[in-house]
């Protein structure tokens, strides 16, 4: 390999892996959020980034809706759907035996709900296209080469975390979720309804992954288990640190430009590979993640 | 009186004699009566596969009712049993036992996933029960030959990848080919025969190997671009093939591109997965048919299906592409069947195939097994295709792979 092929490649990798990796981000904070208030790790997340996909997909070319409604109806729909999970089933799962256990089951269970459901449709039975937000013309970044869509993903990603952290930080929504995150019977004691918090982290993870079904699946095409995806965002919440919302995003484009360079500069075989290796280098170097506080010892 | 008790202990003789054999068939070979002959299909019915095997199966069914109506084998009419595997190999092992074991079949015909049909190989082999494949290559399947497993009747990926190899030499003129097949070992199979034809034409092969399950295609892209080949062959799957054509056109590239037949079972679905015709301005895609889908060579196999299912035919998208596939496995069985004379066993039925070599009139190439061979067709053509028609390239490629034992 050339200097020159060498150099084109580490552009390349670079510029790929920050587009994926901005979707990546964005699953794992959905993923990150959950738990951080929960302590569970949302299994059905993949599922329901892939049914918010089949919403819109279903809108926009089954029912020929425009864009504009299509967008916020799906995002809507998916704030909704896993706000009543959280309401409907994860609070009864919880009543009945607290275990957080069930609770990871009750999350798996509706992932299977969720793929059932889509392929029940028959929609699912042919990888299906879905339409791009904007018509993905060729730009030359350095010697990169992207697409106006892929910049479109990127932005849309940076402004939706942006948002979401300024939510998180700086509302009294966000500010009484924090707290539920760090202690949730001293946050009730001082007057926060965990049901509404619980159903609004959902929501908002719920809403996160519509965002990420909008942007990837133009992208990927669309089947039943295309949610397989998401184990690329829990790849980046492991790497980030499972509890570091920061750490989400940061392991989202690191994951993105691993692969990249590891397809790029070793082999296209590795593709694949390459985060779980990143996932396995992180928890031997750093158990808690790039971004995990310390390693907290519980006594039972 | 004694003559009388000896006439009749004779004549019951006689009788239970008749009897054991007129049922001697029945008794030794499952699912064979005088009347009947029970063979187990299995195929990818629902799901995401489904394409691969729902009309193929619907073919080989009309092949089967046609010869039924015609009188049968040897008198007896064929009574299918039909599984689906789903393209998933622990269904598909299931289904193929469940067909032996409870459904008591005298043989089989089915598959059309290459990689789940390889999984049942063991087991049919043990039980020495006739298989013959619907349009699976499952070349592990098939190599080292076994006494009981027919298949490739599409096309063996061993066929694919040399041929791939073989149309880009000598109707492209290419010198140096970039090739993407997938890291298991169907692409394997298809890298192994596109290897050594490309040794034997002098063809320099710049390769890459993703993953069936890969989303962003880009890597393996930029590294062919950067290896500079005169075009690019795909053996992959329909998912990851849409991801790479459309990913070459944004990248800018514009040399031919051509696909095998494994890469989609339904163009204009593949139309709208690359999202723009303009990606198809070099394209080629591979088929194993006589002629185009729906030209006169195999028109009666179109007319056929719109006569067997007419509710089907009047769907969009129908029949699926692989549906003329499901033909040449029936007239293979049913050949097999009537060779293997009035009173069949299922080792009689395997011998008539290991010997067996036919003309379908569907495939592009004879249907022919050997001493070393159990891929039925190893011929392929090319379809110049822009996004709207499909235009034949004359002649035909075959890959210059052997098995060697």
């Amino acid at each position: 390999m050339t200097l020159d092929v060498a150099f084109l490649f580490l552009q390349q990798g670079i510029a790929s892996g920050l587009i994926v990796g901005s979707v990546y981000a964005l699953l794992a904070l959905a993923i990150v959020v959950i738990f951080k208030t929960s302590e569970v790790p949302n299994f059905s997340q993949g599922e329901m980034v892939m049914a918010a996909g089949y919403i819109a997909l279903y809108l926009l070319v089954f029912q020929s809706l425009p864009l504009w409604i299509v967008m916020p109806a799906t995002i809507l729909a998916a704030f909704a759907g896993a706000a009543l999970f959280r309401r409907l089933i994860l609070n009864q799962v919880a009543r009945a035996n607290g275990s957080p256990v069930n609770l990871v089951i009750a999350t798996l269970g509706l992932s299977y709900v969720l793929r059932g459901f889509v392929r029940q449709t028959g929609f699912g039975d042919t990888p299906r296209s879905f339409p791009p937000v904007v018509e993905p013309e060729s730009i030359l970044i350095g010697q990169a080469s992207v697409t106006t869509l892929d910049l479109v993903i990127l932005a849309t990603a940076i402004v939706v975390m942006a948002a979401f952290f300024w939510m998180f930080k700086y509302t009294k929504t966000g500010r009484a979720m924090r707290a539920v995150g760090m202690n949730p019977k001293a946050a009730r004691l001082v007057g926060v309804d965990l049901t509404r918090i619980h159903m609004i982290v959902w929501g908002l993870s719920g809403g996160i992954s519509a965002v990420a079904a909008l942007l990837i699946s133009p992208k990927v095409l669309m089947t039943a288990d295309m949610g397989s995806i998401v184990t690329l965002g829990f790849a980046a919440a492991i790497v980030g640190g499972f509890t570091s919302l920061p750490g989400a995003v940061v392991g989202g484009f690191l994951i993105g430009i691993i692969e990249n360079l590891v397809g790029l500069f070793i082999t296209s075989r590795a593709i694949v590979l390459a985060p779980f290796l990143a996932i396995m280098l992180v928890l031997v170097i750093r158990p808690q993640g790039l971004f995990g506080g310390r390693v907290e010892i519980k006594k039972v | 009186m004694t003559s009388k008790t000896t006439q009749v202990w004779l004549g019951a003789a006689v009788l239970a004699a008749s009897l054991v054999h007129a049922s001697s068939a029945s008794a030794q070979e499952p699912g064979l009566t005088d009347k009947t002959i029970k063979i187990g299909m299995f195929s990818p019915l629902s799901g995401a596969n489904m394409a691969y095997g729902f009309d193929v199966v619907n073919a080989a069914k009309m092949y089967y009712d046609k010869v039924n109506k015609e009188g049968g084998v040897h008198g007896r009419t064929i009574e299918l049993v039909v599984e689906d595997d789903r393209c998933n190999a622990n269904d598909l092992v299931s289904a193929v036992k469940k067909l032996v074991e409870q459904d008591q079949v005298f043989m089989l015909n089915g598959g059309s996933c290459s990689a789940a049909a390889v999984a049942a190989k063991d087991y049919v082999v043990r039980s020495k029960i006739p298989w013959v494949m619907l349009n699976a290559s499952a070349d592990g399947a098939l190599y080292p030959p076994t006494d009981y497993i027919f298949g490739a009747y599409s096309i063996s990926q061993y066929a694919v990848g040399g041929s791939v190899v073989d149309f880009g030499k000598q109707h492209l003129k290419a010198k140096k080919i970039g090739y993407i097949n997938h890291d298991d070992a169907y692409g394997a199979w298809n890298l192994e025969a596109a290897q050594a034809t490309a040794k034997e034409l002098g063809v320099d092969l710049a390769v890459e190997s993703i993953n069936p399950n890969i989303t962003d295609v880009t890597a393996p892209l930029i590294k062919l671009r950067a290896a500079n080949p005169d075009m690019i062959a795909i053996t992959t799957y329909a998912k990851p093939a849409a991801l790479i054509i459309k990913k070459a056109h944004e990248l800018g590239i514009t040399k031919p591109i051509v696909l095998a037949v494994t890469g989609t079972a339904n163009v204009s679905q593949l139309v709208d997965n690359v999202g723009s015709k303009d990606a198809l301005k070099n394209f080629y895609v591979q088929d194993v048919l006589a002629d185009v889908p729906g030209g006169s060579k195999i028109k009666w196999v179109y007319d056929m299906y719109k006569e067997n299912y007419p509710d089907l035919a009047s769907k969009p998208d129908h029949p699926q592409a692989y549906m003329p596939y499901g033909i040449a496995p029936a007239m293979s069985v049913v050949k097999a069947l009537k060779d293997a004379g009035p009173n069949p066993t299922r080792e009689k039925v395997a011998e008539a195939l290991r010997t067996q070599k036919f003309d379908s009139g569907v495939m592009a190439g004879p249907i022919e097994f050997g001493p070393n061979d159990r891929a039925a067709q190893e011929s392929t053509i090319y379809l110049k295709f822009d996004g709207n028609q499909q235009t034949l390239v004359p002649g035909s490629f075959q890959s210059r792979w052997k098995y060697k034992g």
